[in-house]
């Protein structure tokens, strides 16, 4: 098959037993890769009621159809579950060069099932697979670990690791790769370490078959010369996405000091052109790029070791900076690296140790829970220990090893209320009281919160800031559009900022695959997925879907005490009034549950039927499916 | 003077580029900020994240010289 590495593989881990079997094409095509493939093999396979950490759950490795090809940085693969965070689908996906490596050995995915008797990690060459023993390298440090490896293999294996977090199961562990590039999200680095698969290194020296390679070589040639004059490239290069502080900050959108105030007093000294002037040690790009985005940075603080990190990108200026009260960005690359080693995800670590943080400042944590320390803001050592003992689950650790929701239901007082996280995942580096779309965005993502599924401030901006009125059909455009990215495997930042086209990447597709395939059809199987996901996480935790796309108070309630934001909050009856129209403009019913009528249009029948058993099936429109489903409003900027 | 203007898609139907696909030449008066020529060009400021001059990020209120090429950027795909 031209585009495909050609074979699955399954692993049991608790026996070793290994079976490859081809790639099907219908599954492939009907697919595409990462995102789809987790969806389908996820919502086909695990038990509803299987404990996320549990010898129940299956771990996918998946890159795309476009991973390892000409396409602009065809460099992603996923990694998908269930995630112990949030208790529904889980996709979460890494540049570098993994994906790459993996489909050069012949390889779609991989399924990893049950739990091993000892720590393992997986080697591939080729068509040599192992489990090998992990006894030495349990333990240890993402980034010290991916080192070793490589001293161990070789430095053309590539290598996936997690840290101590994944091992003891903290429900926002990453995959950490290429010494800084993560699947951070959903927690898929503690289902890897349920499994006790510590690491994964794979060397591939195939090809992948392409069918038209000319043209794929023209298209690809065409692209390179057009985007390397592009006028965004230079910054880019230069900053990375730390571009944006500065602009969030102005615009009301940075979150400072768990998202109490939206502009960050101090955030001069964490923006993009600091980290240019003070950290920047180079450039790194992943397989495929010509933007070089990744910064390679190192800190240097009095009294610790210099560091050295991939870092930071805006999310974890935002998140691990702002929200925690920081103001050095030799401070922000040090909580970076912390993260890395240790395994932990920036954006949800970072975010909840600045939920922690406000915790502390209102005297509901102290100093006892922290074995003497103190947690104040915009304090490294202090944000050390604690981030030490949460991968530990030590003490008070162990309580924010369940995110902000999980260590709100421990806490109690009122601490929901400023918990920023749907469906139990933490939002990413904006604020959203002046930006309510992106709020819809957050709280009706399948994965929980997370600005890759739907970043709409610029939709909020267009459309007008305090109106609730027509941002649900942008949202819904982008939560197709966006995550259409995470399943063909490449990076959105060419799409994003430097103008090469969705349909651009479609036809890079059509090339490759032969398959005569449209942007159209792409839509409709990221609208697919995105139904097949929403009814998985129904049906897994047993109630309308209405119920799990709930907003933070603090964003509905609390006005923005000061900056360009001042005044501004969302409000409960304009978030209802977007979940309405979203649910509309789904054709799901007003409880949010996906109806019988749309899931057959999308080819999904069996999935209604399962929620039809579970008495959770939408109600059926009185007059047929409203026809603006499928319609897309795309916002004038894209 | 003349400054020249450039950016991507995005602001391409408000930036009426003329010199090449992405840019535009601007005469100007002397001392004005970008906040007032992209007020003339009818562009929103709340579109222009940011404005890149001779490798530095630039702040809205600053004030071009003769012969400057200046990027500007919309706040389009977040992190």
């Amino acid at each position: 098959m031209n585009g495909f590495g050609g074979t699955i593989l399954r692993i049991n881990m608790e026996t070793g037993e290994i079976k490859r079997t081809p790639t099907p094409e219908k599954f492939a095509r009907e697919w595409m890769g990462a995102r789809g493939f987790v969806a389908k093999t996820v919502y086909d396979e695990v038990p509803r009621d299987a404990d996320p950490l549990g010898p129940e759950n299956i771990l996918i490795m998946a890159p795309g159809v476009l991973t390892g090809t000409f396409a602009p940085a065809g460099s992603k693969i996923g990694f998908g579950c269930i995630s112990p965070a949030t208790n529904g689908h889980a996709d979460s996906n890494m540049g570098g060069h993994l994906g790459a490596e993996m489909k050069y050995a012949g390889y779609d995915m991989v399924v990893f099932e049950r739990i091993s008797p000892e720590p393992v990690y997986l080697y591939i060459d080729d068509d040599t697979i192992e489990l090998r023993s992990a006894g030495d390298y349990w333990g240890m440090g993402s980034l010290d670990l991916e080192k070793r490896m490589k001293d161990d293999l070789g430095e053309d294996f590539q290598i996936a690791t997690i840290g101590p977090a994944g091992e003891n199961g903290v429900v926002y562990s990453c995959i950490t790769h290429d010494f800084g590039r993560q699947a951070g999200r959903c927690g898929v680095g503690a289902v890897m370490g349920s499994k006790k698969l510590k690491a994964i290194a794979i060397r591939g020296t195939k090809s992948i078959p392409v069918h038209d390679l000319p043209t794929l070589t023209k298209s690809t040639y065409d692209i390179i010369q057009r985007t390397k004059t592009h006028p965004l490239m230079e910054p880019w290069q230069k900053y990375g996405t730390a571009l944006f502080v500065g602009w969030s900050n102005d615009h009301g959108c940075f979150p400072s000091r768990n998202f109490q105030t939206t502009y960050h007093e101090g955030w001069e000294g964490i923006s993009g052109e600091k980290l240019a002037e003070e950290i920047l040690v180079t450039h790194k790009a992943c397989f495929g790029c010509w933007i070089n985005c990744g910064k390679y940075s190192r800190a240097r603080i009095p009294g610790k070791p210099d560091i050295y990190v991939e870092g930071p990108e805006y999310e974890t200026i935002a998140l691990c900076g702002g929200s925690c009260g920081m103001t050095n960005i030799h401070d922000v690359a040090y909580a970076n690296y912390l993260c890395d080693n240790l395994g932990l995800d920036t954006m949800s670590g970072g975010n909840t140790i600045g939920f922690a943080m406000e915790c502390y400042e209102k005297g509901i944590i102290t100093k006892d829970d922290l074995e003497g320390h103190e947690l104040r803001w915009g304090n490294i050592d202090d944000f050390e220990n604690v981030l030490r003992m949460i991968a530990d689950r030590r003490g008070i650790g162990e309580v924010l090893s369940h995110g902000t929701k999980g260590a709100a239901e421990r806490l109690g007082r009122g601490t929901l209320a400023f918990a920023h996280q749907a469906k139990g995942m933490e939002f990413s580096g904006y604020d959203t009281r002046w930006y309510s779309a992106q709020l819809l965005s957050y709280c009706t993502s399948d994965i929980g919160a997370h600005h890759n599924r739907s970043w709409a401030i610029t939709a909020d901006i267009e459309i007008g800031q305090d109106t609730p009125e027509g941002k649900a059909a942008v949202v819904i455009y982008l939560q197709h559009i966006r995550p259409l990215f995470d399943t063909w495997c490449c990076c959105r930042l060419f799409w994003g900022e430097v103008d090469v086209t969705a349909e651009e990447h479609v036809d890079t597709i059509g090339y490759l695959t032969g398959w005569d395939v449209t942007f159209e059809e792409c839509m409709k199987i990221s609208e697919k997925i995105w139904n097949l996901t929403r009814s998985h996480y129904i049906e897994r935790n047993g109630g309308p879907g209405r119920q799990f796309d709930v907003a933070p108070a603090r964003q509905l309630e609390e006005k923005v005490p000061s900056g360009p934001a001042e005044g501004q909050r969302v409000g409960v009856e304009n978030f209802e009034y977007m979940l309405d129209d979203y649910y509309y403009n789904r054709g799901w019913d007003k409880n949010g549950n996906p109806t019988r009528e749309v899931l057959e249009i999308l080819g999904l029948p069996h999935v209604a039927d399962n929620l039809e058993k579970a008495g959770l099936l939408g109600e059926p429109f009185e007059d047929g499916v409203p026809k603006v489903r499928g319609q897309r409003l795309k916002p004038k900027a894209m | 003077m003349i400054i020249y203007l450039r950016s991507g898609r995005k602001l391409h139907d408000l930036l009426k580029p003329d010199v090449d696909q992405y840019t535009r030449h601007v005469e100007m008066q002397e001392g004005a900020t970008l906040v007032e020529i992209l007020g003339e060009l009818g562009i929103p400021l709340v579109m222009v994240a940011f404005a890149f001059v001779d490798g530095k990020v630039r702040k809205l209120d600053y004030a071009p010289t003769d012969g400057d090429v200046i990027t500007i950027q919309s706040p389009v795909a977040g992190g």
